[in-house]
């Protein structure tokens, strides 16, 4: 059995999505534990220019196929190149796709299936994985069952590795071996209705200003984009906030929604319900302003300032800018 | 048409959890509910019926022999029948024992929608669906915001970076549904009362012609060890104070953290 490990490269409008660039550094540093490659499993459009992902850390990319189809169409192409390269270790982003195709893969192989997780490492050659379970209230620590066949396929959270810098290698690309898709290869999208204005993705922002349903409105949304702009952020948002249509779902964070991981979390009008919670628990810094004293919120943030969002943000706002100067 | 809707049987949010003495989660210890992102594919399904796309409404479960209440609870929503299939043996399963034995009680029930929620509250791999479709040989229509079923195909509204995407498959298929369907109906005591009436049948693993051996224990996976997390460091709470100093510590705190310069 080789020290190799696989990633799922997912590929979006002709480049390598964040989630390929992070799980690509994550597979090189555990393949050199022992002496193995990181082999990038690329689909999506612009899947084909993988060599790129050498840069990233990845030895090899296979191919799977440069089209839109959803990930899990190309299942059994996965399953075949998985079967030739009998990697160690498979690694998944933690996203719709990646977790459809990582899921096919556990199916048609028998495979062992781990996470969402927030580290992986290798202990003595035995794959460990540390997940938070039970809406974050246990944190447990797993590995294959003895006899457990390979690869142990790895669902991996946004921000759990960062991309390597500076790297001019191209992997060396090849193409899947041969397979009937079969019926797993039957969905199709008929339709795309992308959205007017450009929405920004969460897990790739550093700063978060979270809005909820002390917000408001759409119009209430205006001071936190103003915040937003003088820490070089992202709005973000309840399940509350969107449900009302103030925000797009793509903004939601929590069970449903995006799992994030910024460096300052800011939670505005927003009472911390546990399904939000799980979406952005592992910020490093969260501020909460609220006007309720009692907002579960208060439980679990850094900085809980109780106020009224509408008078501490514009403030904050109007700080932060005189301090800089602009 | 017949759907049939996969369920599990959770703790509740709420619920104080446990972990037994082999660090399995002590399912008998805390109170229990339907997975609640599984409440939300029962109600699609139930909608489809009410609509006429669908005739048959069915809901399977694998798990402890109390998952027979989560059953009942989810005909008293609405629906048919319920299949529980249940054996000592598959205390502990993973997501790939899980998905094998779902697949093989579906191979029987043959429905032409098996419907699943988007995630389970306790393991959350959102696994389950593309395993049970990969097992079963079907398309996978993940994450609808919606579920149609048109003639002979099947589709789904699924968000996309953004905006959304209409996926569709060729029945039957595999689906999984996001909270985005609808909120979950409440059961009416009428409702309640009917569903005591309603077939409900107990499958074991040889019922099913698998045996413990087929599924590797029932896991290819082990816990090694469950704790708590890490504690952060206590909440600094800021309140009583002017609005102009409540900023003015927002900002020496976000100095201190560097991330404002
Ligand atoms: C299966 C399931 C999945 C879910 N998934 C998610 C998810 O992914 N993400 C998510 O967010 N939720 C999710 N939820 C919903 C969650 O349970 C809560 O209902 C939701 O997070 C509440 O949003 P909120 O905090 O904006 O609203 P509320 O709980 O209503 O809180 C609003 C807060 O705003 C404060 N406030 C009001 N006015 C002001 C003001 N002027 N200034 C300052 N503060 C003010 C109030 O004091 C209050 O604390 C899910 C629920 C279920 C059942
Ligand atoms: N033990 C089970 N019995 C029935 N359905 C299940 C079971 N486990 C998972 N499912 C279904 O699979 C979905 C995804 O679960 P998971 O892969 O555990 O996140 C759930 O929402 C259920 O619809």
């Amino acid at each position: 059995m080789s020290s190799d490990v696989a990633f799922l490269a997912e590929f979006a409008d002709g480049s390598p999505s964040r989630s390929a660039l992070e799980l690509a550094a994550g597979a090189a540093a555990l393949a050199k534990q022992g002496g193995g490659a990181a082999i990038a499993l690329a689909y999506g459009k612009g899947a084909a220019g993988a060599a790129q992902l050498g840069s990233a850390g990845a030895a090899r990319a296979v191919v799977l196929g440069d089209n839109t189809n959803p990930a899990i169409t190309h299942a059994t192409a996965a399953a075949a190149a998985v079967r030739e390269a009998a990697p160690l270790a498979l690694l998944a982003p933690a996203t719709p796709n990646g977790r459809d195709l990582a899921a096919a893969l556990v199916g048609l192989l028998g495979l062992p299936a781990f996470g969402p997780v927030r580290a992986v490492r290798l202990d003595g050659g035995t794959l460990r994985t540390e997940q938070a379970t039970l809406q974050g209230t246990v944190i447990t620590v797993s590995e294959p069952a003895e006899g457990a066949p390979q690869p142990a396929v790895v669902l991996v959270l946004p921000s759990t590795f960062s991309p390597l810098e500076g790297g001019t290698r191209e992997a060396v690309v090849t193409n899947a071996p041969a397979t009937e898709a079969g019926p797993l290869g039957a969905a199709r999208i008929v339709e795309s209705h992308p959205a007017e204005a450009a929405v920004a993705n969460l897990e790739e922002a550093s700063v978060i200003i979270a809005g909820g349903r002390g917000v408001g409105s759409a119009e209430g949304f205006a001071p936190l984009h103003d915040l937003a702009a003088v820490l070089g952020g992202a709005v973000g948002a309840s399940r509350a906030a969107a449900d009302a249509g103030w925000v797009p779902y793509q903004l939601q964070i929590g069970q449903t929604g995006k799992v994030v991981k910024p460096a300052l979390y800011v939670g505005c009008g927003i009472s911390g319900a546990i399904q939000h919670r799980v979406g952005m628990q592992t910020a490093e810094n969260v501020l909460a302003i609220n006007k309720d004293p009692d907002a579960p919120i208060g439980e679990f943030a850094d900085l809980f300032v109780v106020g009224d969002l509408f008078t501490i943000v514009p403030k904050l706002t109007a700080e932060i800018r005189r301090r800089k100067g602009i | 048409m017949k759907i049939v809707v996969c369920l599990k049987q959770v703790p509740a949010t709420t619920a104080e959890k446990r972990y037994t003495a082999d660090l399995r989660l002590d399912r008998a210890a805390a109170e229990a509910v339907i997975n609640p992102l599984d409440e939300y594919a029962i109600e699609q399904a139930l909608r489809l019926q009410e609509a006429g796309a669908v005739a048959t409404v069915s809901y399977l479960s694998m798990g402890p022999e109390q998952s027979a209440e989560a059953l009942r609870r989810a005909l008293a929503m609405g629906g048919d029948d319920a299949t529980l299939v249940s054996d000592p043996a598959l205390a502990g399963s993973d997501a790939w024992a899980t998905a094998r034995v779902l697949a093989a009680a579906l191979d029987r029930l043959a429905p032409d929608v098996t419907l699943m929620g988007m995630a389970s509250d306790d393991a959350r791999g959102s696994l389950v669906p593309g395993a049970v479709a990969a097992i079963r040989g079907l398309p996978l229509l993940s994450y609808g915001a919606e579920l149609r079923i048109e003639g002979s195909v099947g589709r789904i509204r699924r968000l996309t970076a953004d905006g959304f995407d209409i996926v569709e498959a060729p029945l039957p298929v595999v689906a999984s549904v996001t909270d985005q369907v609808g909120e979950p109906r409440y059961a009416s005591l009428k409702g309640i009362m009917a569903a005591k009436r309603k077939p409900m049948e107990t499958w074991s693993l040889a019922d099913l012609g698998l045996s413990a051996a087929d599924l590797h224990g029932a896991a290819l996976t082990r816990v090694i060890e469950a704790r708590k997390p890490e504690g952060k460091p206590p909440t600094e709470r800021v309140e009583n104070v002017s609005p102009d100093d409540a900023v003015a510590r927002i900002v020496e705190w976000l100095a201190a953290r560097k991330l404002i310069a």
